[in-house]
């Protein structure tokens, strides 16, 4: 429990760290201190046309807004990626410039429009998104999901998966299922995680279950129950709540194959379910393979195509793996002879590095935040030169300038 | 790598190191290089001279520049220098971490700052790391240095002026071992970005330090003239 307070501790932390930050316009106009108020407002959009873009709605983006930055309100940040979702690096990025943005990049917007145009009374399609270390396929993940979220979709999103196979907060025996592992915490952590991402949107919908849950000889959630109710009781009693998300996602399944909610399911690092072993130790001290985990049974369960309106976005990341397994990034070498056939027809999303327009772009996102200084003639080439265009090294370049 | 093109170079007066005040050109014992030859220039900027200045180097022999020299945006003189006293056991790339993550930090605490009196004069806040760092040692620098001299069987503590050399020499010192007297808790670059903000505003542990040895030198004046004799 005390792990959990931490959890929500530290989202309550963040939230306080946005709201000291008005959003965007607000704060670009503040920052332009000699002019008067006017004279401001002009500045303001002239900045918006250079390389931010006034749409905070992914919905609206189009290769308009392409290698633009737009500003994920407050609010909702702190709903959708409260507890997780946006790389931690990337979190400190946001306290500092006391804004959340976003660059519209075109994965994003080829995954975005692959889910507006998808038929979702059809089996759910699989999007894989996969590319070298630090191209943004979390980020990128994050954009989509910030659409899924403002489009009424119910978020299943697991914000780093490995983490429960490389370092689980606590581990005990499932009291179901024989030779299985629980992650007790993990799973009572995910369980918040949904709550908070979806409470508006099952609040609206009323979401029941449709058969009885019996946790032990008193505990029990019967036929007819609101879905929060089943969230909430996982929540409450830890115990069972490893249980609770397989009987909420098959719930979720059913649901919206009767057409009463749309899914989105956004895993990043999906290949961990996949990876050979993990580093959890059985009671025979030996080393645990992913699926004796009794979270990764409902995560695969969700992944498969076996029910309609929803979508499902999963990562295969070089990270997500350990040592000796981190060749190649891609997905048929990450996923592994199982993980590919379980995905099996999948649509493949290829991330990159930034494209001479998007560098630029950050370049100049990063100077008005102040966070480059110096002023070289070259200094563009140079940085160029030295990332090769790679966001996350670009990121670590410029953070010692 | 550099080509040789890029190596022409003069001799360097406006360098912290190579050439002492007085205008005797300083150079190792054991270096490499008789005295004659000149310093090598690597900056692209300080290139484009005078042409009687390059016509004078077009006959000097000119030394090879080093390896770590190159000019980049991510070089300066004195953060190579700081960054070669930082350096423990040879691990130079832990030690230009640990100074990448001290700027960073250094830059979060002035963009805070900035962001928090940005009403008023928000653009008076420096965040360009390495010039605080700069400043800081700038400001670190002493002037003398008390030399224990002994005078008719008594050893007495005379004011030395210091060479520009050895000033920014203790100044870089005093920063490093304020910043590695910490909690074992915090890490070097954060200690250090403090040091560095603090020594940058003429505060803080470093500049104290510099002013008690002014102190000490001040009240020890009257034995100055055992200098000479």
């Amino acid at each position: 429990m005390k792990m959990f307070r931490k959890h929500v501790g530290s989202i309550s932390r963040i939230s306080t760290q946005l709201q000291r930050g008005p959003p965007t316009v607000g704060s670009i106009a503040g920052l332009s201190t000699e002019a008067e108020a006017a004279p401001k407002q002009e500045r303001v959009d002239e900045k918006i046309t250079e390389f931010r873009t006034a749409i905070t709605n992914p919905g609206g983006h189009s290769p308009l807004q392409i290698a633009k930055f737009y500003t994920i309100p407050a609010e909702e940040k702190k709903r959708i990626f409260g507890g997780g979702g946006l790389p931690k690096q990337y979190e400190l990025q946001i306290k500092t410039f006391t804004e959340a943005c976003l660059m519209v990049r075109s994965p994003a917007l080829e995954l975005l429009q692959y889910i507006k145009q998808a038929d979702l009374s059809k089996p759910v399609v699989r999007y894989v998104l996969y590319g070298e270390n630090g191209v943004g396929k979390s980020l990128t993940m994050a954009h989509v999901l910030h659409y899924g979220a403002l489009h009424d979709f119910l978020l299943v999103h697991v914000p780093w998966a490995p983490n429960w196979m490389k370092r689980p907060k606590e581990t005990a025996n499932a009291t179901g299922q024989e030779g299985f592992i629980d992650l007790p915490f993990d799973a009572a952590a995910w369980l918040v995680h949904f709550k908070t991402q979806n409470a508006q949107l099952l609040q609206k919908l009323q979401l029941k279950t449709s058969k009885d849950y019996v946790w032990s000889k008193r505990e029990s959630t019967p036929t007819g129950s609101l879905l929060t109710e089943l969230v909430e009781h996982g929540i409450a009693r830890i115990k069972y709540a490893s249980e609770t998300i397989a009987a909420v996602i098959s719930e979720l399944k059913q649901l919206s194959t009767a057409g009463q909610c749309k899914v989105m399911v956004a895993i990043d690092g999906f290949n961990a379910f996949f990876h050979p072993e993990t580093r959890i130790f059985s009671d025979n001290k030996q080393r645990v393979t992913p699926d004796r985990i009794t979270l990764t049974q409902p995560f695969l369960n969700i992944t498969n195509y076996d029910w309609t309106n929803g979508v499902c976005i999963l990562s295969v990341d070089k990270i997500a793996m350990t040592e000796g397994y981190m060749e190649s990034y891609m997905p048929r070498y990450l996923l592994g002879k199982d993980g590919f056939e379980h995905l099996d027809p999948f649509v493949p999303v290829h991330v990159d590095n930034y494209t001479d327009k998007e560098f630029t772009n950050y370049i100049s996102y990063y100077v008005d935040r102040f966070w480059i200084t110096k002023t070289a003639p070259d200094l563009e080439d140079q940085l160029k030169f030295m990332s090769n265009k790679n966001p996350y090294t670009l990121m670590q370049l410029v953070r010692g300038l | 790598m550099l080509k040789r093109a890029l190596i022409y170079g003069k001799f360097r007066t406006n360098g912290i190191y190579g050439s002492f005040e007085n205008g005797t050109r300083w150079s190792r014992l054991m270096s490499m290089y008789p005295p004659h030859y000149a310093e090598p220039i690597f900056k692209k900027d300080s290139q484009n001279m005078e042409k009687y200045e390059l016509a004078k180097l077009s006959h000097v022999p000119i030394k090879a520049a080093l390896n770590s020299s190159s000019d980049t945006i991510f070089n300066a003189e004195l953060k190579q220098k700081m960054l070669a006293y930082i350096v423990k056991c040879g691990n130079s790339r832990l030690a230009r971490e640990l100074l990448t993550k001290t700027f960073e930090q250094i830059k979060r605490a002035q963009i805070e700052r900035k962001h928090l009196v940005k009403q008023d004069n928000g653009h008076a806040i420096c965040i360009d790391a390495e010039k605080l760092l700069i400043q800081a040692i700038e400001n670190s620098r002493p002037l003398l240095q008390l030399s224990s001299i002994k005078r008719g069987g008594v050893k007495y503590q005379v004011p030395v002026p210091l060479t520009s050399k050895k000033s920014y020499f203790y100044a870089m010192k005093w920063i490093l071992d304020a910043a590695k007297e910490k909690d074992r808790k915090i890490s070097l670059s954060s200690k250090l970005a403090w040091e560095i903000l603090d020594a940058a505003h003429g505060q803080g542990r470093v500049i104290k330090k510099k002013n008690d040895l002014h102190r000490l030198c001040e009240n020890n004046r009257a034995y100055a003239h055992y200098r000479w004799s």
